[in-house]
């Protein structure tokens, strides 16, 4: 039977791919291995580069990221000095430094990465605790003074959990931790709004009384400077009266020559002056001019 | 050599069989769905192999009793023996045709069912959203798949020619599994090829793809049991497998395919185009020019092109060049895959992220952002300090059960940044945009929790950005990110929904107030101006009076100097007459009553009371209507 060149090819090929893959293996920059054989670490890879293994089952490659891992624990409630309660979540910045460690205590799970945090999550939980119950709610929140103490718990939470994870050789190294969410309990987030509630309502209140007794003032005030303007007319009024009464009398000089007559003729003004309006006047046939009417017809009713 | 392909179809099945469980193995090993499918395929290879292994058992037991009895025959001539049954001559034959006429049938039916029954639950089990678990491992699935692959194309391969060549029809349907299960094994790496480059839905589609192709097949079996019920049966005719399927030799054997093709084209243009050098080169060469292309395929991955805006990582056997890194935009050689590989980034591009707020996905922004009605599908409510309040505290330690000294405050920041030193950008954390995003809400989180909320939301906004970006960018710098924090905006800094309103009420009472004051000082410029008109008023009036009162006097002096000469030239005339010509004067509106009559014992009423208008008299009073009775 004659061999086909292509299927030849084909084969060769294959057989160089799968050996390739069965045989090499990469460890890229940002990433550490542990290679096993038959199951147990023998070779821990830091360095970048292509290297050869035995095929699987007989040797595995374990690729790890060495950069820095970042993950966010849960939103955990915890009491502070004061007996506040708060919400606090932090995240944290670790990364793999010694493979042949970090391999053994975190292999058996599907996730290595993911055990790792959920270890770390658990020591966190600890760490957290102690570092908020040492502090007063003013050092979380506060507008007084020197504000916060931020850095100072994350500093506490830090050098907590970076004693934890030495003393227990993980393999791994805790490069920083961060305060990411601050919240207050639900029951307790309800009497804040309550109060902002109360402290807007007190705020609009306070706002229009404000506007009541400001606007009242400014009337009171301008009423008082009308009253103040018409006072100062009327007294000029008056003085200009006075200065005309005074020049009128002057003339009053005139009615000596006749004081008789004067006083006739003022009490025929006042006199004319008492009658113009809605007067009734009775008069009989005895008032001149009347009089000329005496023996004129009467008012005899008609027979 | 019969009895080599007897063995051949045991190997088959036995090698069909190994692969199946080791390909379900290396399919839950890596969780890769398209394997476990193919798995599939490979149990419903390894009945069919055992059902045609079995048949062509049978058919040899019958071979040797022909030739035993065509034996027994030359040395037996005439012998009773013939004059027998042929179910007692033949038992072979007999047992051969039971198998065919019954279990054969009996079995497609099941392998039907098998099939239909297989596609229907696959096709379920993929459309749950908990099924598709993330690949694990896929450059180990690569190696066994394609282990699976080799060893199945070489058996099948021979096979399918062994059949072929002898006119072995049973072998068929075995070897057509084993090609079509090499076939499959090839997609189910290309799958995991695809997961490896970051397509990590290919595997779950090649999978749907093999559960489509599986009902395919399926209803290929039913279709072919219906025409067999109709089908002439012509003894002595070797006859195709019932459970042979067509589309799996098409799928294992694609020359077919082309041979098919070949003879329409014949039979389409009137000569055999077939036979022509264009077509026979192109039949021999196919393999070639596939391969050639491939080829072609590998040597593009030794160019890589850097589109405008981006930068690229060049790794050659996972270590960075550092000669040459980051790659510009432009053409760049390097080594093909996988020995150098890129890693591109968006470098130039403006990136943004949100802090406070989870955006709604596809929801495009409201015209009007209202404090009383949620913007965003989750806003986070920030503590905030209060200083007038934390004062208050201050002195009150030891109270129990206090509400904290804080306010809520939504806050909803979007920062845009940009990388600008990719390689510590990719190279110093692990997600450096989530790492970024950790700052910066750290930053507004510190930021709140230290400053007065009547401050934020007044004059110290502008600062506050300021402070933030300031504050983003130098935790940016200490952790090495090489990014640059472009800008901060503080888009939305309010209260939460739940106080909102009587936040505006707030807002409202102040216009209110404001109203009120201007109000008033409406009313005090009325008054102050009217005031000074009045003032104005009176002092005229005062000076009008004086001036009358001053002519006045001098006018009654000089009708008095002129009176006394009349006076005293007829005093009593003077007197009389100045007394009647003031009764007529003065008493021109009065209501005179002169009394003429000489009775004077009568006593005289005078009724002085007003009289009644005219026209109060003449009023006409309509009366109302009277009502309608019912």
């Amino acid at each position: 039977m004659r061999r086909n060149p292509l299927t030849l090819v084909i084969g060769i090929l294959l057989i160089i791919i799968f050996g390739l893959w069965l045989f090499v293996f990469q460890v890229r920059t940002t990433e550490v291995a542990v290679v096993t054989t038959f199951g147990n670490p023998t070779r821990p890879i830091t360095e970048p580069g292509a290297y050869f293994k035995w095929p699987w089952p007989i040797q595995k490659v374990w690729p790890f990221d060495k950069r820095v891992q970042n993950f966010e624990d849960k939103l955990t409630e915890r009491q502070t000095r004061d007996n506040f309660t708060l919400l606090m979540a932090v995240y944290v910045g670790w990364k793999i430094t010694d493979p042949a460690a970090f391999f053994p205590k975190f292999i058996s799970s599907d996730d290595p990465i993911k055990e790792a945090e959920r270890q770390l999550d658990r020591l966190l939980g600890n760490a957290k605790a102690a570092a908020i119950g040492r502090h007063s709610l003013s050092d979380f929140v506060s507008a007084a003074g020197g504000g916060t103490n931020f850095v100072a718990i994350e500093n506490e939470i830090l050098s907590t959990l970076q004693s934890q994870v030495r003393s227990n050789n993980y393999g791994l190294e805790i490069e920083f931790v961060g305060v990411k969410r601050l919240q207050l309990p639900q029951n307790v987030s309800q009497s804040v709004f309550d109060r902002m509630t109360e402290e807007r309502k007190r705020l609009a209140e306070q706002l229009q009384n404000e506007g009541d007794a400001e606007a009242q003032n400014i009337r009171s005030e301008a009423n008082r400077k009308a009253q103040e303007v018409l006072a100062t007319a009327r007294g000029k009024a008056t003085e200009i009266k006075g200065k005309a009464l005074a020049e009128a009398t002057a003339s009053l000089s005139v009615f000596k020559q006749n004081p008789e007559l004067a006083i006739f003729l003022l009490r025929l003004n006042a006199l004319e002056g008492s009658l113009k309006d809605r007067s009734i006047l009775v008069f009989d046939q005895n008032m001149p001019p009347f009089d000329l009417l005496r023996g004129s017809a009467t008012n005899w009713p008609a027979k | 050599m019969e009895r080599s392909i007897q063995k051949n179809g045991l190997i088959n099945l036995l090698a069909l069989l190994a692969v199946g469980v080791a390909g379900f193995a290396a399919a839950r090993f890596s969780n890769s769905l398209a394997g476990l499918v193919a798995a599939v395929f490979m149990g419903l290879g390894i009945l069919v192999c055992a059902v045609s292994w079995f048949q062509m058992r049978l058919e040899e037991r019958e071979r040797l009793e022909k030739l035993e009895l065509e034996e027994l025959a030359r040395t037996h001539s005439g012998a009773a023996l013939f004059e027998a049954q042929d179910a007692e001559v033949f038992p072979a034959q007999r047992s051969r045709e039971q198998f065919e006429r019954f279990l054969v049938p009996v079995f497609t039916v099941i392998l039907f069912l098998l099939e239909a029954g297989g596609a229907a639950l696959l096709g379920r089990w993929l459309s749950r959203p908990t099924t598709a678990a993330e690949v694990k491992d896929p450059v180990s699935g690569l190696a066994l798949f394609g282990l699976f692959a080799l060893v199945l194309f070489l058996l099948g391969r021979f096979s399918a020619t062994i059949a072929r060549l002898e006119n072995r029809r049973l072998l068929r349907p075995g070897a057509s599994y084993l090609l079509a299960n090499a076939f499959l094994s090839v997609v189910v790496m290309l799958g995991l090829v695809g997961v490896w480059a970051g397509f990590t839905k290919a595997d779950l589609y090649i999978a749907c793809v093999f559960t489509g192709l599986l009902a395919l097949i399926a209803v290929e079996t039913l279709l072919q049991l219906l025409l067999d019920l109709y089908r002439p049966r012509v003894k002595g005719k070797l006859e195709r497998p019932l459970y042979e399927s067509r589309l799996i030799g098409l799928l294992g054997q694609p020359e077919g395919l082309i041979t098919t093709a070949a003879q329409a084209l014949d039979y389409q243009f009137g000569f055999k185009v077939s036979e022509t050098w264009f077509y026979r080169f192109f039949e021999k060469a196919l393999g070639w020019l596939i391969l050639l292309q491939l080829a072609v395929l590998l040597l593009s991955t030794c160019v890589v092109f850097i589109e405008a805006g981006e930068q690229g990582l060049l790794e050659h056997w996972g270590k960075p060049v550092a000669s040459r890194s980051p790659l510009g935009p432009g053409a760049h050689f390097k080594w093909p895959w996988p020995i150098d590989r890129v890693y591109r980034v968006p470098t130039e591009q403006i990136q943004t992220f949100d802090v406070g707020f989870t955006p709604e996905a596809g929801q495009e922004r409201a015209v009007a952002m209202l404090w009383t009605v949620a913007h965003m599908k989750e806003e986070n409510d920030f503590l905030v300090a209060n200083r007038a309040e934390s004062t208050l505290v201050a002195t009150n330690q030891t109270a129990e059960k206090r509400t904290p000294p804080v306010s809520l405050l939504n806050v909803s920041v979007p920062v845009s940044f940009q990388i600008t030193n990719l390689v510590d950008w990719e190279y110093n954390n692990e997600d450096a945009k989530s790492l970024l995003h950790d700052l910066a809400t750290r930053a507004v989180v510190q930021y709140l929790a230290s400053a007065d909320m009547n401050e934020i939301m007044s004059h110290t906004r502008l600062e506050m950005a300021q402070v933030l970006s300031d504050q983003i960018q130098a935790a940016a710098d200490q952790h090495r990110m090489g990014a640059k924090v472009v800008s901060i905006d503080l888009e939305d800094l309010h209260p939460p929904v739940k106080v909102a309103g009587e936040y505006e009420k707030v807002v409202a009472a102040i216009q209110i107030k404001e109203a009120k004051i201007l109000a008033a000082k409406g009313d005090a410029f009325r008054t102050n101006t009217l005031a000074g008109a009045q003032a104005v008023t009176i002092v005229n009036d005062a000076i009008v009076e004086s001036t009358a009162r001053k002519i006045d006097a001098l006018a009654q002096a000089a009708l008095f100097t002129n009176q006394i000469p009349a006076f005293e030239a007829a005093p009593s005339v003077f007197a009389e007459r100045a007394k009647m010509d003031m009764l007529v004067r003065g008493t021109v509106n009065a209501r005179k009553y002169v009394l003429l009559t000489t009775n004077t014992h009568d006593v005289l009423q005078f009724d002085l009371q007003e009289s009644i208008a005219q026209s109060m008299l003449s009023l006409n009073v309509t009366s109302p209507p009277p009502k309608s009775s019912p």
